[in-house]
C-alpha cells in the first residue's frame, strides 16, 4: 500500500491564482509529484500579495501564495521564449495531469492547447480553467474571483436590505466554490483512466460553477419570475436568526450568532437569557417570524451585557446553535479548530516557520498532509531540468543568460 | 446516458443541508445517489421558499436544486428493521454520506465501525459543524453558525452594523462539495487496495478556507480586517468594490496597470476624467496592492473613484458590462438572477437546462453540469425524487425484497 492516495500521480501545473493552483492542493497533499511552471517575468500575482513574512513585501515573501502551493515544485520558464515551450513540452509524456488558467487564447498562442498536448500523450487529463470557460462570445472575459463573485449573483444577495448597497462578501469567493469541484471531476477522470487508459479535456468555468451555489434561486426565478435580493440575516425557518452585539472585549466589538429553530429551543435560550417571560408576541414561531424587528431587538437587549465565547457555551448546552462571530485574530485560539489539528507549521525557504491552514477533512486510512511548504520561485528548478530532462549545469547557465529560465 | 466516471457506483446519502452538494455532485459524475430519508422525508424538504410559496414536500427550491438526479427511499432508523435494511444496503454501496449529530449512526450500531465490517470497501464521509475532537463537537449549528465560526460573516457587512451571512446560506454547500472531492480521494485509494475508510469533513474549516488567506493576517503583519461594506481595505488604502449605476450596482477596484488605463481612457472619451489622469502611467500604480498607500495615492484613489461614479451614474449594468467586455476592463455586473438568465455566454453554452418535473407537472430551469467534459460529460440535471419513490426498485432489486415482505416493512413503519 502507498503512504499517499496519489504517489504515483504526475502533474504539470500552468495555472496560477486560485483556482486552478487549489486544484492541484488537493493532489500534492495527497502525494502527487506536482511541478508549477512559473514565468519570472510575470510572476504569479499571489507571489506578490500580502499577507507577508513580517509585513515586508517580496517574491517570495507571500504567505497567500505559499498556502496555495504546499507540496508542490517550482520551475521556472518563460513560456514566451520557444526554448522554454521546448522544455516544457519534453515534460509532458512525463504528466498525467496538465493543468492551465490563463485566458483561452493563452495556451493556444503557445501551441500547447490540449489538441496539441494529446498529440504527445493521447491519455492526457488536461483542465482549463478560467472566468467564463473556453468558448462563447465571453470566453475572453478577464478577472478574478472577486469579480466571478458578483457576476455569479453573491454580491446581489449579500446585504442588508434592498435599498441598501450590498455587502460583498470578502474575497475572490467563487475561487472557494470551484476548486472542490473541478478537483472532483480531475479525481473522478483519475480513476477513469487507470480503468479505460482514455485520457480527456475538462473545461471548467468558474462563474458557471459558482451558479451551483445559487441554484435554487435560479429555479424559482425560471419558474415564478422572483428575484433573490439581500434580506440582511433574516431568515423564514429560524427566529431569532442572526448575529447580537454582546458586551466588548479588549475595547473590540464582540458578536453572537444565534440560530433558533422552534418553541422549545426559544424557551430555552430565553431560560439561558434570563428572561422566561419575555413578550408573548413572541411565544410562537409564527409570531418571532412576523416580527422579526423587534424579536432582533430584544435578543440584542438581552446577550448585550453577556461574553460570546461564555455565552456560547451555555446556549448550546442548553441546545441552541450558537457561535461567537469569529474573526481572524479568535480563529487561531479557537478550540475546535485547534483540536482538529487545523493549523499546521511548516518550514518555508525564505520565510521559515509559518503558519498554514491544513486540509478540511481528514481521512482514517490514506490522510494526506501539507507535505511542505510552498516552493520559492524556481525552488526545484535546477533539479527538474538535470534530473528529468538531462541538462547539464552548463546547459542551465546558458538558458538562465538568456532568460528561458530564472 | 449515464456519466462513466463514476458509473456503476453507489452512494447513500444520509446527509441534510450540512452535505446536500455532496451527493448532487456524486450523481453528476454518474453514480447511483440514494437518499435515505425518514418516513417523515429528509428535513432539506421543508426549506422554505417553496415553489409558488406552497409547501409540500416535492416543492421545497433547496431540495429541488440539491437532492436533483438523486433516488429516495425510506427507512425508518428508529426501527430494528429499518437500521438492518441500512445495513443491508450499506454492503452494496460504494459511498456513505451523512451529516448526523457525532456519535448518532454509532449509537444505532450503523457507524463506520459496524458497516465497515459489512463492507470494507465502504467510503464513509461525515460532515460535523466543528470537527469531532474539540469542545465544540457535539454542537449545534445552523447555516449561519459556522458561516460565524468560520470568520466569513465577520467581515461581511457595514463598520457599526451586524456582520451578514447571505440570502442563501452557503456553509453547507462548501461542506458538501469537500465532502464529494475528499469522497473521491478515498475512492481513488480504495479503487487500488479494495478499503474504503473514514472520512471527516470538518464545515467550520471548510468556511476558515474561504478567507483566502486573510487568517493569516494577524499573525504575519499583526492586524485584522474589519467589515468595510462596499470597501476593501488593507495597506494602508481604502478602495472602492462597488459602484452604483443607473440600474443597480457594478463591481470594480482601481487596481493599476492596463485595466485602470483602459478605464481611464473611456472616462477620457465620455468627458468625465481629470487632465492628470489622462497623462498619469498607469502601469505601475498598485498603491495597497503590492506597496503602502501613500498620502498622495489616497487622494487620486478618491478623485478617480468620484470620476468613475459620476460616469457610471449616467448608464445601465448592461451598458457598462458590455464595454468592459470590449475595453477589457477588470469589472463585473452585480448580477441578479435576472441578468444572468439573461446572460448571452450562458446561453452560449447552454448552461441553465430545462429539467422535466413530472411531480410539480412542469419543467424547471437550473444550472447544467459543473464542467464540460471531453470524453466523459457530465449528466444533466434529472428531477428530485418523491419521498419513498425508489422503495421497491432499491429495496426490491438491490436486496431482493419480495412485494410481500415491502408490504410487511411498510406496515410495521420501516420503511
Amino acid at each position: 500500500m502507498s503512504r499517499y492516495v496519489f504517489e504515483a500521480v504526475h502533474v504539470l501545473d500552468f495555472s496560477w491564482v486560485g483556482v486552478g493552483p487549489i486544484v492541484t492542493k488537493y493532489l500534492a497533499d495527497n502525494g502527487a509529484e506536482v511541478i508549477r511552471i512559473e514565468s519570472a517575468a510575470r510572476p504569479d500575482v499571489l507571489r506578490i500579495a500580502p499577507p507577508w513574512k513580517d509585513g515586508l513585501p517580496g517574491i517570495n515573501h507571500s504567505q497567500f501564495f505559499a498556502s496555495f502551493n504546499t507540496s508542490k515544485k517550482s520551475v521556472t520558464l518563460d513560456l514566451n521564449q520557444p526554448k522554454a515551450r521546448e522544455l516544457a513540452l519534453r515534460l509532458v509524456p512525463w504528466a498525467d495531469v496538465i493543468g492551465e488558467s490563463f485566458t483561452p487564447k493563452a495556451m493556444r498562442k503557445w501551441g500547447m492547447d490540449y489538441e496539441q498536448l494529446k498529440k504527445i500523450k493521447p491519455e492526457l487529463i488536461m483542465f482549463s480553467t478560467c472566468m467564463q470557460g473556453q468558448t462563447g462570445p465571453n470566453a475572453m472575459y478577464p478577472g478574478f474571483g472577486q469579480l466571478a463573485a458578483a457576476l455569479s449573483g453573491f454580491y446581489y444577495i449579500s446585504g442588508y436590505g434592498p435599498s441598501d448597497p450590498p455587502s460583498p462578501p470578502y474575497g475572490a469567493y467563487s475561487d472557494f466554490v470551484a476548486p472542490r469541484l473541478l478537483g472532483a471531476a480531475v479525481i473522478a477522470a483519475l480513476d477513469y483512466r487507470r480503468r479505460t487508459g482514455k485520457g480527456q479535456y475538462i473545461d471548467m468555468s468558474q462563474y458557471e460553477a459558482a451558479l451551483h451555489n445559487l441554484a435554487p434561486a435560479i429555479i424559482d426565478y425560471f419558474a415564478t419570475g422572483r428575484v433573490l435580493g439581500p434580506h440582511g440575516n433574516r431568515s423564514q425557518r429560524f427566529a431569532p436568526h442572526g448575529a447580537y452585539r454582546c458586551r466588548d472585549e479588549e475595547g473590540a466589538e464582540r458578536w453572537i450568532a444565534i440560530a433558533v429553530a422552534g418553541d422549545q429551543e426559544w424557551r430555552a435560550m430565553l431560560a439561558v437569557l434570563g428572561d422566561p417571560a419575555c413578550d408573548s408576541k413572541f411565544a410562537t414561531v409564527a409570531g418571532r417570524l412576523a416580527h422579526f424587528e423587534a424579536l432582533d431587538e430584544c435578543v440584542s437587549r438581552l446577550v448585550s451585557d453577556r461574553e460570546a465565547g461564555a455565552l456560547t457555551t451555555e446556549l448550546q448546552a442548553a441546545g441552541v446553535a450558537a457561535y461567537p462571530v469569529q474573526n481572524c485574530m479568535d480563529l487561531h485560539q479557537d478550540e475546535n479548530l485547534e483540536a482538529f489539528g487545523f493549523w499546521n507549521w511548516l518550514e518555508h525557504k525564505e520565510m521559515g516557520h509559518c503558519v498554514y491552514e491544513g486540509l478540511q477533512h481528514r481521512m482514517s486510512r490514506t490522510p494526506g498532509e501539507l507535505r511542505s511548504a510552498g516552493p520559492v520561485l524556481g525552488q526545484h528548478t535546477d533539479e527538474v531540468l538535470t534530473g528529468m530532462l538531462g541538462l547539464s549545469a552548463a546547459e542551465i547557465e546558458q538558458l538562465r543568460n538568456e532568460r528561458v529560465v530564472f | 446516458m449515464t456519466c462513466e466516471l463514476l458509473k456503476g457506483f453507489r452512494m447513500l446519502d444520509l446527509a441534510d443541508e450540512k452535505g446536500a452538494l455532496c451527493g448532487k455532485l456524486i450523481t453528476d459524475l454518474g453514480a447511483d445517489v440514494i437518499k435515505v430519508e425518514p418516513p417523515g422525508g429528509c428535513s432539506t424538504r421543508n426549506i422554505p421558499p417553496f415553489l409558488e410559496d406552497q409547501p409540500g414536500p416535492d416543492r421545497s427550491l433547496y431540495f429541488l436544486a440539491y437532492a436533483a438526479g438523486k433516488r429516495s427511499v425510506t427507512l425508518n432508523l428508529e426501527s430494528p428493521d429499518g437500521r438492518a435494511l441500512l445495513a443491508d444496503l450499506a454492503r452494496k454501496s460504494d459511498f456513505l454520506v451523512e451529516s448526523y449529530p457525532l456519535g448518532y449512526l454509532d449509537s444505532i450500531g450503523l457507524g463506520y465501525e459496524a458497516l465497515s465490517k459489512l463492507n470494507p470497501r465502504l467510503v464513509y464521509t461525515s460532515i460535523t459543524p466543528f470537527g469531532d475532537r474539540g469542545p465544540g463537537k457535539d454542537y449545534k449549528a445552523e447555516d449561519i453558525v459556522t458561516w460565524a465560526a468560520g470568520g466569513m460573516m465577520y467581515l461581511m457587512g457595514e463598520e457599526g452594523k451586524p456582520p451578514l451571512e447571505m440570502a442563501l446560506p452557503q456553509a453547507g454547500l462548501h461542506a458538501g462539495g469537500e465532502a464529494a472531492i475528499a469522497s473521491l480521494i478515498a475512492h481513488y485509494s480504495r479503487q487500488s487496495d479494495g478499503l474504503g475508510q473514514r472520512v471527516a469533513v470538518n464545515m467550520q474549516a471548510c468556511i476558515v478556507w474561504t478567507l483566502m488567506n486573510e487568517q493569516a493576517m494577524p499573525i504575519l503583519h499583526g492586524d485584522h480586517l474589519e467589515r468595510t461594506g462596499v470597501y476593501t481595505g488593507g495597506l494602508g488604502a481604502r478602495k472602492k468594490m462597488v459602484y452604483q449605476c443607473r440600474d443597480g450596482y457594478i463591481s470594480s477596484v482601481v487596481g493599476g496597470g492596463a485595466s485602470t488605463k483602459a478605464l481611464v481612457d473611456w472616462l477620457a472619451e465620455a468627458g468625465f476624467a481629470a487632465d492628470w489622469m489622462k497623462q498619469k502611467d498607469w502601469s505601475f500604480w498598485t498603491p495597497g496592492l503590492f506597496m503602502k498607500a501613500t498620502e498622495k495615492d489616497l487622494q487620486e484613489i478618491e478623485e478617480l473613484e468620484d470620476c468613475i461614479q459620476r460616469f457610471f451614474n449616467t448608464m445601465t449594468k448592461r451598458e457598462i458590462y458590455d464595454n468592459a467586455l470590449k475595453r477589457r476592463l477588470l469589472l463585473a455586473p452585480v448580477a441578479s438572477v435576472t441578468d444572468i438568465a439573461a446572460d448571452v455566454q450562458l446561453k452560449a453554452r447552454n448552461f441553465l437546462v430545462s429539467v422535466p418535473c413530472d411531480t410539480l407537472g412542469r419543467t424547471l430551469t437550473m444550472p447544467g453540469p459543473f464542467a464540460k467534459l471531453s470524453e466523459t460529460p457530465l449528466d444533466p440535471p434529472r428531477r428530485a425524487p418523491r419521498l419513498g419513490e425508489h422503495n421497491q426498485e432499491v429495496l426490491g432489486d438491490w436486496l431482493g425484497l419480495s412485494a410481500d415482505r415491502l408490504k410487511q416493512l411498510r406496515n410495521s413503519g420501516a420503511i
